[in-house]
């Protein structure tokens, strides 16, 4: 199952949440607004437990789970280079420790981002699977001719 | 059971719709216009007027003008000088406003015109991304990129432009954009600190207003371009639907959040006047704010969704999937270079005063990084791969123009042909890097084009900055032109760095809860049967090419 009437109602709950949701914080100081932004809130969270209800119906997807606290340390971490380099522009006046710090900062986050996640990610994956990727490589190619054909 | 939960669901629906419906309505009679002020009282006639009057007399009467001019030298004169008392003729205070409004609407006309330019930037993101995948994907990812236009300007009316702008009053490019005065801040160390705008949610109440529309159009043309980026970078595998909601989610937040510290007075703008960093934060048109949001969330974004079936081997060696259409790749391109002249020089935000004539160096600098930038990915490809790789160059152009789009408002030709030149040849580097290191499977090279170009660009101000610039004298509100490292200014590469880290941290970061949320609620990725067949008749039930028929060349018989 892929695209379907189900999802399209969704996303239809979804923007219209979104929509009483926006007017709710334009009007956020009368009463009128905080309804509207319940109201739209529940919108969105309606839409959002919907998708979830029909996700199992979509079929396998040619993902393994991947380590779900590996993602996260690597999100922190990329997170905690961005607050070390905030913590440079007080600790210190001069643009040089400033610099420092924000070189600090980038090379933090990019451990995060570019070792962390990636180990994550790659740690399960369909590829690493005993000649899976040959084979639904080459399925892809056939269907692909397929298509063309 | 099923259809009466359908049927309240719909119901939901409608009542709320109708609810914002009302509110919005609410706003637009709140937005009734107050009464204009009281006209000027008369001042005394000077020799300046009699001077006016004397010119009325002399031009030429509506007699000579009914034979025609063919050669334009009577059209336009003090006749067409509206007079606030017609019976005592045009004064100086008329010609003053006059001039005024002149100067408004050259910069409302640029802008606008410079946006329909960006705007139609999305034809050529649409051909270059769905040239470059197979054409069993070709309807799903034309249709994303057709789609996204609407995802992300929903959004950004909603509430996105609020977020972004809704503290950006001051340009007196585009007459003050005074609705536009409420910025959310912190005070932190002594300081204060722009977070997020306040005003403008779905262009009601006092932003019903003739600048801030132009500034929501403009603004708007760029978010779009950051949230195609993203697109690209998931191809052929993301589902229709969550790549619809993430859309707005983008459009309507992180976007929005990271404009507002760069253009719309948040607080990485004011590191120069808070912090005495340079001219703070700078980026002119949008390599961090446009390019490097999208190509980062795209990072993001391609890492949860994974590679697609067939991409990596079991040994982690990578087979290239070869794009179906190299001729709409590289029209797409020229389309994306075409628009760039919208892009860089729009960001003036006007072509009259405050030293907006710099557009045509804007545009030179603009042209020339497009140029060293396909010559750099060109040469790069040639000498080491053997072949001057047509979607590499493609890729090589668009590197070089993300990367010129925030220094080009500041920096010489020559200079601007050095980025360019560095952004083509790290294109080609960061694509081999995230496909064969990381593992990420990205079938247009987005994240490298816009992510490592679009940081580059951010990186290559606070280097390159020539200190010539003079938008009016001083830039987010540091007096004085902005100058990099190379030029004498150490501490304005220190405010890139911290525009970089920013991206980095935190916007990969906010980019990828998000998209993780999703894919907990919602899931990224098709099926694979799904993806194995091809998304286009699965997602949308509909081929791209339904006449597409593989005829293989007859065998060469020599006679």
């Amino acid at each position: 199952m892929a695209a379907n009437k189900q999802q399209g109602s969704y996303f239809g709950l979804f923007l219209v949440g979104a929509t009483v949701l926006c007017s709710g914080f334009a009007y956020y100081d009368s009463g009128t607004g905080k309804a509207l932004l319940g109201l739209g809130a529940l919108g969105i969270v309606g839409s959002m437990l919907g998708y979830m209800g029909i996700k199992p119906l979509e079929g396998m997807t040619a993902m393994k789970p991947g380590s779900g606290g590996m993602k996260l340390v690597g999100a922190a971490v990329a997170i905690l280079g961005w607050l070390l380099t905030l913590a440079g522009i007080h600790i210190t006046d001069s643009a040089g420790g400033r610099i420092i710090f924000a070189l600090l900062g980038i090379a933090v986050s990019l451990v995060g981002i570019l070792y962390i996640l990636p180990a994550a990610f790659n740690k399960n994956a369909l590829w690493k699977g005993e000649a899976a990727s040959q084979r639904t490589g080459m399925t892809a190619a056939k269907t692909t001719m397929e298509h063309s054909r | 059971m099923k259809k009466i939960l359908r049927n309240s669901c719909l119901a939901l629906c409608i009542f709320a719709l109708a609810l914002g419906l009302g509110v919005l309505a609410h706003a637009q009679t709140a937005a009734t216009p107050a009464a204009p002020a009281a006209a000027p009282a008369p001042v005394a006639a000077t020799p300046a007027d009699a001077e006016l009057k004397d010119a009325a007399g002399k031009a030429p009467a509506t007699a000579d003008l009914a034979k025609g001019d063919p050669g334009g030298s009577f059209t336009g004169t003090i006749n067409d000088v509206p007079a606030a008392d017609p019976k005592a003729g045009v004064t100086i205070p008329d010609v003053a406003n006059q001039v005024g409004q002149n100067k408004i609407a050259v910069n409302f006309v640029w802008t606008l015109v410079c946006g329909f330019l960006v705007m139609f930037m999305q034809a050529g993101f649409a051909m270059v991304e769905s040239g470059l995948c197979r054409v069993k994907n070709a309807n799903h990812t034309y249709m994303m990129n057709f789609f996204v236009y609407t995802c992300g300007l929903f959004a950004y009316w909603l509430v996105g432009f609020a977020i972004q702008m809704g503290g950006a009053a001051g340009n007196s490019n585009l007459g003050g954009l005074q609705p536009l005065a409420s910025e959310h801040t912190l005070s932190l160390f002594g300081k204060t600190w722009g977070l997020f705008g306040q005003s403008g949610y779905l262009l009601a109440g006092h932003s019903y207003d003739v600048g801030v529309m132009v500034i929501f159009l403009f603004e708007m043309v760029f978010m779009d371009t950051a949230l195609t980026i993203v697109t690209g970078a998931c191809a052929e595998r993301w589902k229709f639907a969550t790549f619809a909601v993430s859309s707005v989610i983008m459009g309507a937040l992180t976007y929005p959040l990271f404009g507002n510290w760069a253009w719309g007075a948040g607080w990485l703008s004011q590191l120069g006047s808070n912090a005495g960093l340079g001219k703070g934060y700078c980026d002119f048109a949008g390599s961090g704010v446009v390019h490097a949001v999208g190509g980062i969330t795209a990072l993001a974004v391609s890492m949860i969704v994974g590679p697609r079936i067939g991409k990596f081997n079991r040994d982690g060696s990578a087979n290239p999937i070869i794009g179906h259409d190299i001729s709409a790749v590289l029209i797409g391109c020229f389309i994306l270079a075409f628009g760039w002249f919208g892009f860089n020089p729009g960001s003036t935000l006007g072509a009259s005063a405050n030293g907006n004539l710099r557009i045509g160096t804007i545009a030179v600098d603009t042209m020339l990084a497009g140029c060293t930038g396909t010559l750099g990915a060109i040469l790069y490809m040639w000498m080491l791969k053997g072949k001057p790789d047509a979607s590499m160059s493609g890729n090589g152009l668009l590197a070089g123009l993300v990367a010129i789009t925030a220094p080009s408002g500041f920096v010489s030709a020559p200079n601007s042909c050095i980025i360019g030149l560095i952004a083509g040849v790290l294109v080609c580097v960061s694509v081999s890097f995230i496909e064969n290191v990381l593992k990420v499977d990205d079938p247009v090279g987005a994240i490298s084009v816009h992510g490592a170009g679009g940081l580059w660009g951010v990186l290559s101000v606070g280097l390159f900055a020539d200190g010539t610039s003079n938008y009016g004298g001083s830039w987010n509100g540091v007096t004085g032109s902005v100058t990099g490292l190379f030029y004498g200014d150490a501490s304005q590469l220190a405010a890139q760095l911290i525009g970089i880290s920013t991206l980095i941290g935190f916007v990969f970061t906010l980019s990828f809860v998000i998209n993780l949320v999703l894919e907990y609620f919602m899931g990224q990725r098709v099926s694979a049967e799904t993806e194995l067949a091809g998304l286009d008749i699965p997602e949308m039930g509909q081929l791209g090419y339904p006449e597409f028929v593989f005829r293989p060349e007859p065998a060469y018989s020599g006679d």
